[in-house]
């Protein structure tokens, strides 16, 4: 069965290409078992057409940003070829391209800098002028973020676990950093949450912004949710962050921190805190992101487990207060899609669960 | 009874009767650590067990449970010690409330069965009460010490049950063992009373020393709302098997199981209050996908169905030329633009480009895992039958 434990991991990144297969079918499936209303055989397919409808890139506005359509010009991740003062040159899944800089066009290379500062080999994410092809807005250039648990420590490097599927993280904190860090990550002692952005060197994150604030409590301590009353909210708001995307089945999705621990997770989320809970999807369930700040919304397929998102019990303040929880983990360039700005870690989000399909079922609904 | 003895004898019983209470609270509080340990290594327990909202899932856990290590994690002032000592700690306050509630029972035993008779041994039982009332003592100095560093931790006194921060409550109801321990530590054998004022006194001094214990204890209502709380369906954990039982009762299931050719499903996902389980089928003749919506209800859950013809290219699907077998997965994905297309789409064509892989030169189809191997063709006898006609 592929279901059981161990036959397919939850996460899209760590299927097989038969199992992918079958994820990749299943909101076919589940649009043909939860028909709309209206439901009559010849009509399924428009009911379908109608989700496709409802998919992709949208914003409430009704101004379709480029940004979130499928191979959309508005953000483009890529190598650095060669770069001038007017005119950068990447190399990236649909080959080579030239951005243009704008004079007031910026770049985060672990501190804002000059367009100068780009050098071949850096890798990038490019954020368009809205409405242009080829105009950069923003540039982050060697972005990375490291959050998980510190398995082990020495004086200014540190090795951090994601989660069960991936390698652990080498950290290196630059001495004139630590104090900085410190602020809000007191803690650095094995056990404890760290979460940290920085620049990506070959096979490990040179940690510059602490992505948050240290939570007071080990891992594996986390306290306990309290019981829910009534149902979870169909929409839920929290903080949405990114992560560095594990493979181009990963770069498109999103990762979730409520999937169905009965259905194969490989990657346990550490769950169990006070934030409110998640209801519980699979890989391939679609979630609508929507950033709060920018009003961008998105509707992304969820990919895998956001292993250590509710053990981070924490609140973004990048517009405003969010509530407690991390809600959705992205990948870059869909973080920079909807608005955000790598070097702030997270922007406040609300997801929406259930509402995306005409045919989804309520909670309860369904014959007797 | 006469007024006049009526204050001795309140005052009797109410020192008779704290060695047994005592003991109760002490294993009471050993069983609640210890079920959070048996939690922690996959025990599920009862019905009832399952109605309790989510434990803490700790790192290394499975299935949403904390780890072996959960009698330590998070709870009590063991959390005051080092990181390498609470484990041990924790598991020897946990052994050593169990003896002492099974010394004070123990020791209990009167050597005749009549009131005033002495007790079987009177020094052991007294060494016991003296320990309970040291160890009360020192329970109620480190949740003082808790409350002062860790205000923001539960006393763990009985397991998950704790989990509130240690208040004033927690601190009185210590104090308040501890005395009660002091005042019975000469009392001697207990004796049923007789039948009458006397049974119903001490009975009325029992339910009132329970009350007052139950009022200083943070617990209790976290007990009430346990008992009475059922997850929502978004939050409950419903293990996969109880969703193929419920669905193997159902009507729905006995209508296609003539047509399923596989005993177990090839896939199965959960969304909010539905789990999908999906068997392959025959459907005119050829291959399809049954898909079956199963309800996450205890009882009777719904269950709808729905059939899919399956795509060119796939195991069992119908023949078709590459071209138009690579297209199926680009055609699917299509109905589901943006992101989920492209998500859909490159999981579709990546499994395509595997099973092309395994085309043999002569142009026959060696498809590779579950598909092949357990469909049998439609039209033989093999299809599942109803549970009921076996």
């Amino acid at each position: 069965m592929v279901v059981q434990r161990g036959d397919l991991a939850c996460c899209v990144r760590c299927a097989g290409p038969a199992a992918a297969g079958r994820l990749g079918r299943r909101q076919l499936l589940r649009a043909a078992v939860h028909p709309p209303a209206t439901d009559s055989s010849a009509r399924r397919g428009a009911a379908a057409a109608q989700v496709a409808g409802a998919t992709g890139a949208e914003t409430d506005d009704g101004v379709r940003r480029a940004a979130g359509r499928a191979g959309d010009p508005g953000v483009i991740t890529g190598t650095v070829l060669d770069t001038s003062p007017q005119i950068v040159t990447l190399y990236g899944p649909g080959g080579e391209r030239r951005i243009a800089l704008p004079p007031g066009a910026s770049v985060w290379k672990g501190r804002r800098a000059d367009p100068a500062a780009l050098e071949s080999g850096d890798s990038v994410v490019v954020r368009m002028l809205p409405g242009r092809r080829s105009v950069a807005d923003r540039i982050w250039a060697n972005a990375g973020r490291v959050t998980g648990v510190i398995m082990e420590l020495d004086r200014e490097s540190m090795l951090v676990e994601e989660g069960r599927t991936t390698r652990r993280q080498a950290v290196l904190i630059p001495p004139h950093v630590m104090g900085r860090l410190q602020v809000r990550f007191p803690r650095l002692e094995p056990g404890y949450l760290v979460d940290f952005i920085g620049l990506r060197g070959r096979g490990y994150l040179e940690a510059l912004v602490p992505a948050t604030s240290q939570p007071a409590y080990r891992a594996a301590e986390a306290p306990a949710r309290s019981p829910l009353r009534g149902h979870p909210r169909d929409r839920i708001t929290g903080s949405a962050v990114w992560h560095e995307p594990a493979g181009p089945a990963d770069a498109d999705g999103v990762r979730y921190p409520g999937l169905d621990p009965a259905t194969a997770c490989r990657e346990q989320p550490l769950a169990g805190s006070a934030c409110p809970p998640l209801p519980y999807l699979s890989v391939g369930s679609l979630l609508k992101v929507r950033n709060e700040c920018t009003g961008t919304t998105r509707i992304l397929p969820v990919s895998g487990c956001a292993t250590t998102a509710q053990v981070f019990c924490d609140r973004c303040v990048t517009c405003g207060t969010s509530p407690r929880g991390r809600v959705a983990d992205l990948p870059m360039a869909s973080f920079v899609a909807l608005g955000g700005d790598l070097e702030r870690g997270c922007f406040i989000a609300t997801v929406s669960l259930g509402t995306l399909a005409p045919g989804t079922p309520s909670r309860a609904a369904g014959p007797s | 009874m006469t007024s006049p003895d009526l204050p001795a004898t309140l005052l009797a019983d109410l020192r008779d009767i704290q060695p047994p209470i005592l003991a109760g609270l002490l294993i009471g509080g050993c069983l609640a650590k210890l079920s959070r340990v048996l939690r922690s290594i996959g025990w599920r327990g009862g019905a009832r067990r399952r109605r309790v909202p989510s434990e803490p899932a700790i790192a290394g856990g499975t299935g949403g449970r904390p780890p072996g290590s959960a009698l330590d994690a998070g709870l009590g002032p063991t959390q005051l010690f080092p990181l390498r000592l609470r484990r041990r700690l924790a598991m020897g306050m946990c052994v050593f409330e169990l003896c002492l509630g099974l010394a004070l029972v123990a020791t209990l035993l009167p050597v005749g069965t009549h009131a005033g008779t002495v007790l079987r041994a009177p020094r052991a039982a007294t060494g016991a009460r003296i320990a309970a009332a040291a160890f009360f003592l020192v329970a109620a100095a480190a949740l003082a010490e808790l409350r002062g560093r860790r205000p923001d931790l539960g006393c763990g006194c009985f397991g998950d049950l704790s989990s509130q921060p240690v208040s004033w409550r927690s601190l009185a109801r210590a104090l308040l063992l501890t005395g009660a321990a002091l005042i019975s530590v000469e009392t001697p054998a207990l004796y049923l009373p007789p039948w009458g004022h006397g049974a119903l006194l001490l009975l009325g001094i029992v339910c009132g020393e329970l009350a007052l214990i139950a009022a200083l204890s943070p617990e209790v209502s976290e007990a009430l709302v346990r008992l009475g709380y059922t997850d929502p369906c978004e939050l409950r954990q419903l293990p996969a098997g109880r969703t193929l039982a419920a669905l193997r009762r159902s009507r729905t299931w006995r209508k296609h199981a003539r047509a399923i050719t596989t005993e177990m499903p090839i896939d199965m996902w959960r969304e909010l209050c539905w789990r999908y389980v999906v068997f392959p089928c025959c459907q005119d003749g050829g291959q399809a996908e049954v898909v079956f919506a199963v309800q996450l209800k205890r009882r009777r859950p719904a269950v709808l169905a729905a059939v899919l013809p399956l795509p060119p290219g796939w195991p069992g699907g119908p023949a078709a030329s590459s071209p138009a077998a690579a297209d199926w997965p680009r055609r699917e994905a299509m109905q589901l633009s943006g992101s989920a297309a492209r998500l859909c789409n490159y999981l579709a064509v990546s499994s395509w480009r595997a099973r092309m892989l395994d085309t043999r030169p002569d142009g026959l189809w060696i498809h590779a895992g579950w598909a092949r191997r357990k469909r049998p063709k439609c039209g033989t006898v093999n299809a599942i039958r109803p549970r009921s006609e076996l």
